[in-house]
């Protein structure tokens, strides 16, 4: 962001309010002898601009250039020398027709006026700027730094200047992931800003997934309330997931989600789903029949975040940690109690050479039941743990899913589905009847994946880079007594894990990779395949 | 011969079963399960002297497919093939009414339509149309969250509303007409029992089942103000017949036939017969898929290497194109 400041205020002891860009460019400003401006602009390619308000005085040619000049070195030097302090008087809004004052005023208000120094206070105006075009409700902002009432020497009045969003509607499609859904999706959405002026943002969106799951839903998001600075999101959405050919059952879910706390680190959020598990089929095996009716799932996440990595897509340094904590059942006794916590820690450290890291992680995961009677009763079957997929572990912070080389839901343990004795047979042989995934209440999976530069220069140019890859994960269940038959020795023996090489393509659309897998162990029942496979992720 | 051969491998399954299940819902009333649909399987089940054991369901009262019966890896659905009891008998796994060729078949046939339509029209009626609702309260959505309860509840009496055909505009005589169709049936039972320990001669049917199930609902869980309960208690020996059969089959069980101890926790696998089942598909068949999975998967890689050369093509050009944008933005001024 460049600022620009024109020099000039008041009287003689009166600092001028100038400074330099971060860039350390000075701009053109002719200087008007009794009052000047200043300006922060947030615009990149915009040329710094200068208004003057009142007194234009026209000097000539060369002569008011040279005066110009002389006067723009001497506010610089003086600027230079040491912090001139300086206070705001009064901050006005304009350009708001329908955004409300106090909106803006509480995003920049306490910025600016904690501002001391002339240089603290372009600053301050440089950061309130990005501040209000995140509200992503203005086209443009504009700050001015006036000069304040001619009594009141060494202070400034601030203008903001707002342009507000004329066309109010927006809409996208992308190709992006959701926190709620555990697979990528493509998503339309229609976004309508700033209906009542408050910032609010309300978006009416529809997602279908790979994983045959479709959602629709509404949603509002407030970028502030009353005294709270952060975000407030309210979302309601009806959507199914189908998972009848890994599980035998099919999910659908009416539900209402609230964001109730947003910051860089901390995520708090209230959910309040009725959950509906079917199976069309009826060949469920027996667990899952069990499981099957409607439920009101109302739980309360928690998320904390630290992400101290160089990029999301491809990590050379730093670490990042994630813990999950979801408590269920707190709308009455009879809806779904449990507990479900998740870890997630992840390194990456950089080698010399090829632009090559090492990122490795290891994360952990388990559910337990509430209630009377905990430690026999089952864990609700759509919360528990499944490990695979080919989702790159390397993007996926705070996901315990991935497992390359094995397919969806495709390790853990199993159980037999309901056999029908078939009619169309001779020879007295039956068709198997496959086996459900029940997914586990205890996993643990890790991976370790070194990328590096491909030496072609073309290759390097596009971003594209190669991998190789170590992953290991495993599943266990407790529920229902079985944490008597638990051993830790069993669990690191029966440990799935795999290697293997690949391609990663970063393009616009979507980052594509082509993994060649080989699974060094699977168990009996697991889903894997060693091979080429091909996974496909947002570009984000 | 084909569905032979799958009746007797279902046969042979439930003679192997270690335990067999009966997926029902609560029990309420002081009945073992307070359903009208469970509540017949219960009995025909008790009346077949099987022991099995009961797992109640409290979570989908909505659902087409309970009551069901597991036996081994095998299920027996409400939903399927005309209901348990039918499934059972048509599969010879466990077949009252073979026991007593005397029975003409009509009658049975004829008094079991009777029951099951005009009895049963008159029992959902009651249930859903005419009661506050409490009663079905009770029975279904007593261990669901209010708001789902709620819901499902106007669901259901909306649906039972259509079924039976009533508007608002029928509705007084929809009522009549169900209150005669059940005052007439109940009268033919009572002519038809007289004084018979069972509705046909001596020994059980499925009929007997079905409407001692309707019986003991009617005169248990439905108020003493209900309509149908007063035409029905009119009937002195089918009072009876459901007082003696409920003393007989519901309190003197506790002590015979070893059921419930121990439900539903259990879930040992069984090891099947091998000569029986889960061989894999004749050669021929087996030989032919694996050429199709073959040639999918190849169709399958020749597409997405397709799709991955045009998307690296893509951003290849588009890397290009992005490369000779100078930054324009900072612009120089020389003081």
């Amino acid at each position: 962001m460049a600022i620009a400041a024109a020099a000039d205020s008041t009287a003689k002891e009166a600092p001028n309010p100038t400074s330099d860009g971060p860039a350390g460019e000075p701009h053109e400003a002719p200087p008007r002898p009794d009052h000047g401006e200043a300006n922060a602009d947030g615009n990149d390619e915009e040329y710094e601009e200068v208004e003057d308000d009142e007194g234009e005085e026209e000097l000539d040619g060369p002569a008011a250039e040279a005066a110009e000049m002389e006067r723009v070195k001497a506010v610089f030097q003086k600027l230079s020398s040491g912090p001139v302090g300086i206070r705001v008087h009064d901050i006005t809004i304009k350009g708001n027709s329908k955004t409300r004052d106090e909106l803006i005023e509480a995003e920049v208000a306490d910025l600016l006026r904690s501002a001391a120094t002339v240089q603290d206070l372009v600053r301050a105006a440089s950061l309130a700027t990005g501040r209000l075009r995140n509200l992503d409700v203005f086209d443009s902002v504009h700050i001015t730094l006036d000069a304040g009432p001619p009594e009141l020497p060494g202070t400034t009045n601030v203008v903001v200047e707002v342009v507000e969003t004329a066309n109010r509607i927006s809409g996208t499609v992308g190709y992006l992931s959701k926190t709620e859904a555990r697979s990528w999706s493509l998503e339309g959405s229609l976004k309508f800003k700033n209906i009542f002026g408050y910032g609010d943002i309300w978006d009416a969106s529809g997602a279908y997934g790979w994983d045959q799951s479709s959602e629709i839903g509404i949603g509002v998001s407030l970028p502030r309330f009353r005294s709270l600075s952060w975000p407030l999101t309210a979302r309601m959405a009806l959507s199914s997931h189908d998972w009848l050919k890994f599980s035998s059952y099919k999910e659908q879910l009416l539900g209402l989600s609230f964001g109730l706390l947003s910051t860089l680190h901390h995520d708090v959020s209230y959910n309040l789903t009725w959950r509906n598990l079917t199976d069309p089929t009826q060949m469920a095996s027996r667990s899952i029949r069990r499981q099957l009716g409607h439920n009101l799932l109302s739980a309360l996440r928690y998320t904390y975040t630290i992400d101290q990595r160089d990029s999301h897509m491809r990590p050379t340094k730093g670490y990042a940690f994630v813990s999950t904590s979801q408590v269920g059942g707190l709308w009455d006794n009879k809806g779904l109690k449990f507990l479900r916590q998740e870890f997630d820690v992840r390194g990456a450290v950089p080698f010399g050479f090829c632009n090559a890291a090492l990122n490795a992680g290891i994360a952990a995961g388990v559910i337990l039941p509430l209630g009377r009677g905990f430690m026999q009763s089952p864990s609700p079957v759509p919360d528990r743990f499944y490990l695979g997929g080919n989702s790159s572990p390397v993007c996926s912070l705070g996901g315990l899913t991935s497992l390359l080389g094995f397919k969806t839901r495709g390790v853990g343990p199993t159980e037999l589905r309901r056999f029908v004795p078939s009619e169309s047979v001779s020879d007295d042989s039956a068709a198997y009847p496959g086996r459900d995934y029940l997914g586990g209440d205890l996993a643990v999976s890790g991976f370790a994946d070194l990328s590096f530069d491909l030496p072609l220069k073309l290759f390097r140019d596009a971003g594209i880079h190669g991998h190789a890859f170590l992953a290991a994960g495993n599943v266990a269940k407790l529920s229902e007594s079985e944490f008597k038959n638990f051993s830790f020795a069993e669990f690191g023996r029966t440990f799935r894990s795999s290697v293997g090489v690949g391609i990663i393509l970063p393009t616009k659309l979507l980052r594509v990779e082509i993994n060649y897998c080989h699974i060094l162990k699977m168990c009996e029942h697991d889903r894997g395949k060693s091979g080429i496979q091909f996974s496909f992720s947002s570009p984000m | 011969m084909t569905s032979a051969t799958a009746a007797e491998a279902a046969a042979a399954e439930w003679e192997e079963a270690a335990q067999k299940v009966l997926v029902a819902r609560k029990p309420c009333f002081g009945l073992p399960t307070a359903c009208p649909t469970c509540l017949p399987v219960f009995l025909y089940l008790r009346m077949a002297q099987v022991p099995f054991d009961i797992h109640v369901d409290t979570s989908f009262p909505d659902a087409d497919h309970i009551p069901y019966v597991e036996f081994g890896d095998c299920v027996a659905f409400n939903n399927e093939k005309g209901g348990v009891i039918e499934y059972l008998k048509e599969d010879k796994i466990l077949d009252l009414n073979a026991k007593h060729p005397s029975a003409s078949s009509p009658d049975v046939l004829s008094t079991k339509a009777m029951v099951s339509t005009w009895l049963a029209d008159a029992l959902q009626y009651e249930l859903w149309v005419v009661s506050d609702g409490s009663i079905a309260h009770d029975i279904y959505y007593s261990d669901l969250s209010w708001p789902i309860g709620k819901i499902l509840n106007w669901k259901k009496s909306r649906e039972v509303k259509q079924e039976l055909g009533i508007t608002k505009l029928n509705a007084a005589e929809k009522e009549e007409e169900i209150y005669q169709r059940a005052s007439a049936a109940y009268d033919a039972l009572s002519l038809r029992l007289g004084d018979q320990v069972y509705l046909f001669d001596d020994s059980p049917t499925d009929v007997d089942a079905l409407f001692l199930g309707h019986a003991l609902f009617v005169l248990n869980a439905l108020p003493d103000t209900s309509v149908l309960r007063g035409t029905l208690q009119k009937h002195d020996n089918l009072v009876n017949f459901a007082e003696h059969h409920k003393a007989q089959l519901l309190e003197a069980s506790s002590s015979g036939l070893g059921s419930s101890s121990n439900p539903s926790s259990s879930s040992t696998p069984r090891k099947r017969a091998t000569g029986r089942s889960y061989k894999p598909k004749p050669r021929a068949k087996k030989e032919r898929t694996e050429e199709e999975k073959t040639f999918r998967r190849r169709a399958k890689y020749f597409l997405a290497t397709q799709l991955v050369a045009v998307l690296v093509f893509l951003s290849l050009m588009g890397g290009a194109d992005s490369s000779e944008l100078d930054d324009d933005d900072y612009a120089d001024y020389d003081d």
